[in-house]
């Protein structure tokens, strides 16, 4: 609501796989959620930066100390290392927004972080001393509440996010979302690759591939339903390229999120007042990265079928959905509500 | 039915109240850490008195006599079959040029870091026994002491036997803002009967000698050959490869003309850049040389020889004093 030159607004959607910013100059950037530190002199003289993010720190790899800092959609704990890394991955993300980090004309961030919906208190804490020398002021809400909001879905309507790491789940009726409105699951973007890696490892044992190329097939090939293509897949087999089909270990992997999520659906959908239920299962929204797998809106709305039919959409950009809503969120609140959230 | 902007604003109120209970918690919390950092300032202080106290009650011991390595710090212990000949720290130099007054030189040059090569691990070994490691740590030694009035710093990676990572190395010179690197090794190939004098700079090569040389020298590091190919694209247009170039020509000429004498069959192999790890990580000109042939059988010979030994240091030494006065030359000329 207020703004002002010196103000920046900001929307952060912290992944586990990828994060995305929206800020209110318009600078909008998503970025894999990686962090790498030079192993030694040789490699820092390589790669000249004292610590890479995203794609940079990726790309390197091999001469990096490499990490991907959040799991399940939250900061690893326990880990020094890791929480310096989202860190990093904040101040680059703000960066990239266009805040030099000692500019003397220091312009005020107001930062609006998604996390996952069920993300515990202590989790939140942590994030927030995080944020201490980052943003001046943080709110963090629940990412599927964020892509609600940036939406206006904000009455009868059921939100999944699914992202690497979770997939979240948040029920509008108009309200602040309870505990009750919302849920998270672990069977997201990850769960899928472990059970591709896993199948794929099963029926071409000599096929030598890392989890990033299994995660690069997955972006470009993954789909659920009867295939409208072949997914063929180079690999080297001891040490000559060669071309795999992993057409049916694709499906299966893609389709193994759906049981749990369509479950949890089902289960949020019950604990709507009965006279709703029908809208809201027309309004069933998916957003995050992992929605971006071929026909998942169309497994989805199969699901829906049983329970007396419905639509699940999914959003016209998955991957800013989250960033947007969180900006849209920072830019309404008030002047008086961030300052009682400074840092 | 309320409107959009009527439900935004009530949750929007959720969402503020929401936050505010997380902040109540964090406040619990930076309580704690503020407790605990002044703990951590108090504990700092203290140290850094004690620190203090220690330095200048030492003082006198380590700048009173010859630089000390500020990696090994205690006295060489007995190397075999070279250690049982004590370095001489007194002995009457040969051809060694008298010191040059500290205050005579603008100091283009400050520090210099000596890299005895391996340590801990033999290095190459001839068949008579004798490690490329005690040959390197004599020189090493023998160069600390010859450059005692020099008027800059000598500093050794180490000066006992023991192991040095390369990245280790790469860091005591980077960390000691060294302005010259000098890295001392000894060489072994086939065949045997070649002996032979090589110096080496940062840079790229496809000599299959200087890849093999480098990829035995660099085994420890953990990069492959093809990690070097990278590194080197990178670093080809390095500044200090041109000062490395200069100092590698300096160093390998004195040594060469030097050691002519005593051993007339000495292949003169110039100077070459390769991968090296060392070079490539250190942050100032840098040169390795690999100083004779441990395959060689009269190369072994002559290294058991003390005096020839003492010879290399000497040529090494008048060679770092000569680059030292090419940069006084240089910066009085204001280049």
């Amino acid at each position: 609501m207020e703004e002002s030159n010196d103000t920046l607004c900001v929307g952060i959607d912290l992944g586990t796989s990828r994060s995305s910013i929206s800020a209110s100059s318009g600078e909008r950037h998503v970025i894999d959620s990686y962090v790498g530190w030079p192993v030694d002199m040789v490699a820092r003289k390589l790669v000249k930066k004292s610590v890479l993010v995203g794609r940079d720190a990726l790309d390197n790899r091999p001469m990096l100390d490499l990490r991907r800092p959040l799991e399940r959609g939250i900061m690893k704990e326990g880990s020094e290392k890791d929480q310096e890394a989202v860190q990093e991955i904040l101040r680059h993300l703000i960066g990239l927004a266009g805040v030099k980090p000692k500019s003397k004309n220091k312009v005020k961030v107001r930062a609006v972080v998604g996390v996952p919906a069920e993300a515990f208190r202590v989790n939140r804490q942590n994030l927030r001393s995080t944020m201490e020398g980052i943003a001046d002021s943080v709110m963090l809400v629940s990412e599927p509440f964020a892509v609600a909001y940036g939406l206006e879905a904000l009455l009868h309507a059921l939100v999944i996010d699914i992202g690497a790491g979770t997939a979240d789940f948040c029920v509008m009726q108009g309200r602040y979302p309870t505990e009750e409105d919302q849920k998270t699951l672990p069977n997201a973007g990850d769960a899928i690759d472990e059970q591709l890696m896993k199948l794929i490892r099963e029926r071409h044992p000599d096929a030598q591939f890392s989890i990033h190329m299994l995660r690069d097939w997955k972006e470009k090939w993954s789909f659920v339903g009867e295939p409208k293509q072949r997914v063929i897949v180079s690999a080297p087999i001891k040490g000559k390229a060669t071309e795999i089909d992993i057409t049916q270990e694709m499906r299966t992997a893609c389709e193994s999120i759906l049981p749990p999520i369509c479950e949890t659906m089902t289960t949020l959908l019950a604990k709507v007042e009965p006279e709703f239920q029908a809208k809201v299962r027309n309004n069933v929204i998916l957003a995050g990265g992992t929605s971006l797998i071929a026909g998942l809106a169309d497994a989805v709305t199969h699901a829906l079928s049983d329970l007396g039919g419905g639509r699940a959409t999914v959003v016209k950009d998955p991957v800013f959905a989250g960033s947007d809503g969180s900006l849209a969120i920072a830019q309404d609140a008030s002047g008086s509500d961030w300052e009682k959230l400074s840092l | 039915m309320p409107s959009i902007g009527d439900t935004k604003a009530r949750l929007l109120r959720g969402i503020v109240e929401d936050n505010i209970n997380v902040v109540q918690g964090v406040r619990i919390r930076r309580v704690v850490r503020r407790a605990t950092r002044v703990k951590v300032w108090l504990w700092i202080a203290i140290s850094g008195l004690a620190v203090g106290y220690l330095s200048v009650a030492t003082q006198g011991v380590s700048r009173g006599g010859a630089p000390t390595s500020a990696v090994a710090k205690a006295p060489a212990p007995a190397i075999n079959p070279i250690a049982s000949e004590p370095v001489p720290e007194t002995e009457a130099p040969l051809a060694h040029p008298r010191p040059i007054d500290r205050n005579a030189i603008p100091l283009g040059l400050k520090t210099v870091v000596i890299d005895p090569g391996h340590g801990g691990d033999p290095g190459a070994i001839a068949e008579s026994g004798l490690a490329e490691k005690d040959i390197t740590l004599d020189i090493g030694l023998r160069l600390r002491r010859l450059l005692q009035e020099a008027p800059f710093e000598v500093l050794l990676t180490r000066d006992t036997d023991r192991r040095l990572s390369l990245d280790q190395r790469v860091q005591f010179a980077n960390e000691n803002k060294a302005d010259l690197f000098l890295s001392i090794h000894v060489n072994s190939m086939e065949p045997r009967t070649i002996r032979a004098l090589e110096t080496y700079y940062v840079g790229p090569t496809d000599d299959p000698h200087a890849l093999n040389l480098a990829s035995r020298e660099n085994k420890e590091s953990g990069y492959s050959l093809s990690d070097y190919k990278q590194i080197l694209e990178k670093i080809y247009v390095d500044a200090r490869r041109d000062e490395s170039h200069t100092a590698a020509r300096t160093l390998h000429s004195e040594l060469f003309h030097t050691l002519k004498v005593d051993n007339p069959e000495l292949e003169n192999r110039g100077v070459r850049t390769a991968p090296f790890v060392v070079l490539i990580g250190t942050q100032m000109p840098a040169v390795l040389i690999e100083i004779a042939c441990l395959s060689n059988p009269e190369e072994v010979e002559l290294l058991t020889n003390q005096q020839y030994r003492e010879n290399i240091a000497l040529a090494l030494a008048q060679g770092i004093r000569r680059y030292a006065s090419s940069l006084t030359v240089a910066a009085r000329k204001g280049s």
